[in-house]
């Protein structure tokens, strides 16, 4: 599946001695392309979430539109677009977000639940966690794991529905360099087999993996 | 809905004390309305019998029937005492002018009855003029009540053998009446013939004077009255208690009047009390919703990350919602029913007024209204604040510092 952004900008309202109006993200075009990672650098404050969650169809843009192949994603209903979100759209976002009343295998099997049987997806639920190296937190609840552990959590929960985008917002901002590697892997071989990537990071490392790499700085993407 | 199940049954066992909260705030708010409601049914019910069954527009007692006490007591609670007018007066009674109907009760305590350890009222009723008892007992006996017969209140034991023991002579029960919730359920009833024997026989065998040297055969302890159409009973009964001294006469109309307005002041109470208790909740659940919504903001945008729609978030919201109310609300209305229906009669005692549990019908009427209060008290906050958590984009995006 291919994702297009045309001329999308974001602006947010915010009181300040100046203007009101604060542009997170200028007009900008984007492409992100099948069976590649592409990777966006840049400093903390820069528009990089925002620009993310517009392509992902978690933020509607100011102007411009995104398409989904043929589909103009802001042009669906909320209903219709959560569940592209659902199937085609897999999101690892920044920070921890686990739910704490959950285990992690039901923290995994989450997007499952909202659509269809989560029993059907339980043993790739496991093979993902293992291959996270998590197997063994399963029935964990999700309230008692670290940093590092709800990080994999989640990245699990972004693939249990095999989506064919993968949205990773500084995947591996608490995780030691050995998971690292290992989730950069784990995102080449995605790639490889034909997703398409994105991943916003500092890590230095990532761009090795990187087959684009793009820079954002005040909100323009360079 | 597989996501809304799983969630809230989780969110509810995970996080204890949050649901503890709401769960007690239900429970207190539905054990409320139950108990407020019930109250109030049992009340209008107890009196709505009483006064309909009662039937008569005056009351005449004996001036030594401890003055207005007795009548009170004939009316509001349908208890008797041993007082006695003599026929004299009586047929003056007859004399007076905007009577249309006239019947005598003739009243005895027994003092031992081989039926109960305690005393029992005797009501001596005359079949042929009674229009205050008999319409009541046709509910359940449509005979008639023969020499010897008696037909005994709900509170009564009714031995195997059918009759009861009072002044040597045994009785026998032929019916047993319904409750009322008021005095009238630990009386025995049975005619004029009967009650004066049972009287005659009191003497000879307790060898006392307990009528005051009044004619048994002549004398009764209440006269009522029904009153002609275009009579006032007020001035019937002030007609009463001008032209004849010994005895004194009320007026149903001013009774029941201050009665209805006493149990509606009742009722209003409890009316506004139940309806603050249940905005009171409504602001609490509001205020607790309001709070615990920053810990499910978050929550939301975990799970619209993962394709939650905002409907399927609204269905949580409700999932939870629902849930702990209905935990709240069935233990809110168990406990009423274990606390509210023993205490009727602790209750009827206090407010001095009757009080009869409604039917089965009502009850349940009840049950579901209490539920349903308890279920809106807790989906309106909980929609709302589902509403306010979903209505901007960006306050369902996971904040960086979040
Ligand atoms: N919901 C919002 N309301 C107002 N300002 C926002 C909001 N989200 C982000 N911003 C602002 O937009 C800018 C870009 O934020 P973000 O996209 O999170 O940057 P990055 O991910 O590159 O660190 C920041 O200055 C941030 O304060
Ligand atoms: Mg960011």
């Amino acid at each position: 599946m291919k994702l297009v952004a045309q001329k999308i900008s974001r602006q947010f309202f915010r009181n300040s001695q100046n203007t009101n109006v604060f542009e997170a993200v200028k007009e900008t075009d984007f492409v992100l392309e099948e069976g590649k990672i592409s990777v966006i650098v840049g400093r903390s404050g820069g528009g990089k979430t925002t620009l993310s969650n517009m392509l992902c169809g978690l933020l509607m843009p100011s102007s411009g539109k995104v398409f989904l192949d043929e589909c103009d994603l802001y042009a669906l209903s909320d209903d219709e677009r959560s569940k592209i979100r659902n199937q085609y759209i897999g999101i690892v976002p920044q920070g921890q977000t686990g739910l704490s009343s959950l285990t992690v295998l039901d923290n995994v099997l989450v997007p499952v639940m909202m659509y269809g049987d989560p029993e059907t997806k339980k043993e790739e639920a496991m093979t993902l966690l293992y291959r996270l190296g998590i197997d063994d937190l399963a029935n964990v609840y999700a309230s008692d794991l670290s940093g590092g552990e709800l990080r994999r959590m989640a990245i699990a929960r972004a693939l249990i529905n095999n989506p064919e985008i993968i949205f990773a917002d500084e995947p591996t901002g608490d995780l030691d360099d050995e998971t690292t590697q290992i989730v950069f892997q784990l995102l080449r071989e995605l790639a490889d087999s034909g997703h398409s990537v994105l991943m916003v990071t500092h890590e230095k490392d990532a761009l090795e993996y990187a087959d684009h790499v793009f820079e954002m700085k005040n909100g323009v993407l360079l | 809905m597989r996501i809304a199940w799983t969630l809230s049954i989780n969110n509810i066992r995970r996080k204890l004390f949050r649901s503890f909260a709401l769960i007690l705030l239900v429970l207190c708010l539905s054990f409320a309305v139950f108990a407020g409601g019930m109250t109030i049914m049992s009340l209008q019910k107890g009196l709505n019998s009483y006064t309909a069954r009662l039937g008569a527009d005056v009351i005449v007692v004996p001036n030594n029937a401890t003055s207005h006490g007795a009548v009170d007591d004939i009316f509001l609670q349908g208890i008797t005492g041993n007082y006695y007018m003599s026929g004299r007066d009586i047929q003056k009674i007859y004399g007076i002018e905007g009577i249309e109907a006239i019947s005598k009760q003739f009243y005895l305590t027994s003092a031992k009855a081989s039926c109960c350890s305690s005393r029992v009222q005797i009501i001596g009723i005359d079949p042929e003029t009674d229009f205050s008892i008999q319409p009541w007992i046709q509910d359940t006996y449509q005979g008639k009540m023969g020499m010897g017969d008696i037909i005994v209140g709900a509170n009564i034991n009714v031995p195997l053998s059918r009759t009861l023991r009072f002044y040597g002579n045994d009785y026998y029960v032929v019916a047993q009446l319904s409750r009322t919730g008021t005095g009238l359920d630990s009386a025995v009833y049975t005619n004029m013939a009967t009650i004066k024997e049972m009287a005659a026989n009191s003497v000879t065998l307790l060898d006392t004077d307990a009528f005051n040297s009044v004619n048994i055969d002549t004398a009764a302890s209440a006269v009522l009255i029904k009153v002609k159409k275009n009579k006032d009973a007020e001035t019937v009964a002030d007609d009463i208690n001008i032209h004849i001294t010994k005895v004194e006469a009320s007026s149903s109309r001013s009774m029941i009047a201050s009665l209805m307005s006493g149990l509606s002041g009742v009722s209003r109470v409890i009316g506004i009390l139940t309806g603050i208790i249940w905005i009171l909740a409504l602001v609490i659940l509001m205020t607790v919703f309001m709070m615990i919504s920053n810990e499910r903001q978050k929550e939301f945008a975990i799970l619209r990350i993962s394709g939650a729609s905002r409907k399927i978030l609204f269905e949580i919201m409700s999932m939870e919602a629902l849930l702990i109310s209905s935990i709240g609300a069935v233990l809110g209305i168990l406990i009423g029913l274990v606390i509210v229906v023993p205490s009727a009669s602790i209750l009827s005692g206090m407010l001095q007024l009757p009080l009869l549990m409604p039917g089965l019908m009502a009850m349940i009427m009840m049950i579901i209204g209490s539920f349903a209060l308890a279920l809106l008290a807790t989906l309106i906050p909980a929609l709302w604040s589902a509403h306010k958590m979903t209505k901007s984009e960006t306050g369902l995006l996971l904040r960086e510092d979040a």
